[in-house]
């Protein structure tokens, strides 16, 4: 029955309720579940089904009295619906490269790369940089074979993989931005 | 709409707020006093969904009234009761209800033919 009552009042202050009135609707809850509980009844004679869903109950009740100010962000503003896009397209285009790659690896399974200095007689010197931390040989002047069909296969197999959690996250009604999408505020039951 | 259950939900949401104002009219009550009223009246909210919600959205238009007041040995109580607002709107409600049910009678075929003496 506490645990109830406070799986509301955790809903209530994150959806921005006074302290007052959450107080005032947690002894109100609290008094209705102990009196039900001393007649030998119990918290479905009190919530009906609500009694499986205190987040749920919490949010209608608090909405159906007016009180819920703006949603609190309960995730950080990394998530936030243009930040998430813009991760969801880099993940695609990552698996889009790596893919491609598989497919022209296939062909020539090698990729080269000039490295140190490149001394083409008298006049500047031109440099080309190689990322160190891909670990990638430099071997001077020479040509570096590197099979890239593996690094591809994984990266491919994290993109699609990936893709498919992000989907999953951005679509879902209850855990992505979209909740706040319809109304400014989470999804609340109907019932009120 | 898929069982019998699922309908009486649906059926019950529309009027539930009206079912509240009338037990109201038998005196003041916090909100489990009113579940019970309701189960004597025979109507069990189990299953149903919880009345709380339909008490705050009537207290918020107005329709109630509300104070304080120690119940029965126990703690403090939110009591409702029907305001002026409320008790119009309980009547329009009951009207509304009779003619939709008497239309949805008439629909089934259950109006009795009206017999002139």
């Amino acid at each position: 029955m506490n645990e109830f009552v406070d799986e509301c009042r955790r809903e209530w202050r994150r959806l921005g309720v006074p302290d007052p009135v959450a107080n005032e609707m947690a002894a109100d809850l609290t008094a209705d579940l102990e009196e039900a509980e001393a007649e030998g009844g119990s918290p479905e004679d009190v919530l009906g089904n609500s009694a499986f869903d205190p987040r749920r109950f919490a949010a209608s009740w608090a909405a159906a009295r007016g009180v819920t100010s703006a949603p609190a962000p309960d995730r950080p503003s990394l998530w936030r619906p243009p930040i998430a896009i813009a991760l969801g397209v880099l993940l695609a285009l990552l698996t889009l490269g790596a893919g491609l790659a598989l497919v022209s690896g296939r062909s020539s399974s090698s990729i080269a790369f000039a490295t140190r200095r490149v001394v083409a007689g008298p006049g500047p010197i031109r440099r080309l940089l190689v990322p160190r931390a891909l670990g990638l040989p430099i071997v001077g002047t020479h040509v570096a074979g590197i099979n890239v069909i593996p690094l591809a296969l994984l990266v491919f197999i994290v993109g699609v993989v990936g893709l498919g959690l992000f989907a999953a996250w951005y679509w879902s009604p209850w855990f992505g931005p979209r909740r706040y999408r319809r109304h400014g505020q989470p999804r609340t039951p109907r019932w009120n | 709409m898929g069982n019998a259950e699922g309908r009486r939900s649906q059926l019950l949401r529309g009027v539930l707020d009206l079912c509240l104002l009338a037990v109201m009219g038998d005196g003041p009550a916090y909100g489990y006093e009113m579940t019970k009223r309701l189960r004597a009246r025979g109507l069990s909210i189990v299953g149903e969904g919880s009345i709380y919600p339909v008490l705050g959205r009537l207290e918020r238009d107005g329709l109630v009234e509300t104070h304080r007041a120690a119940s029965n040995g126990g703690p403090p109580r939110k009591y409702y009761s029907l305001s002026p607002k409320g008790e119009r709107a309980l009547e329009a409600g009951v009207g509304e209800w009779q003619a939709a049910r008497d239309a949805v009678d008439g629909a089934l075929g259950l109006v009795k033919a009206e017999v002139m003496p």
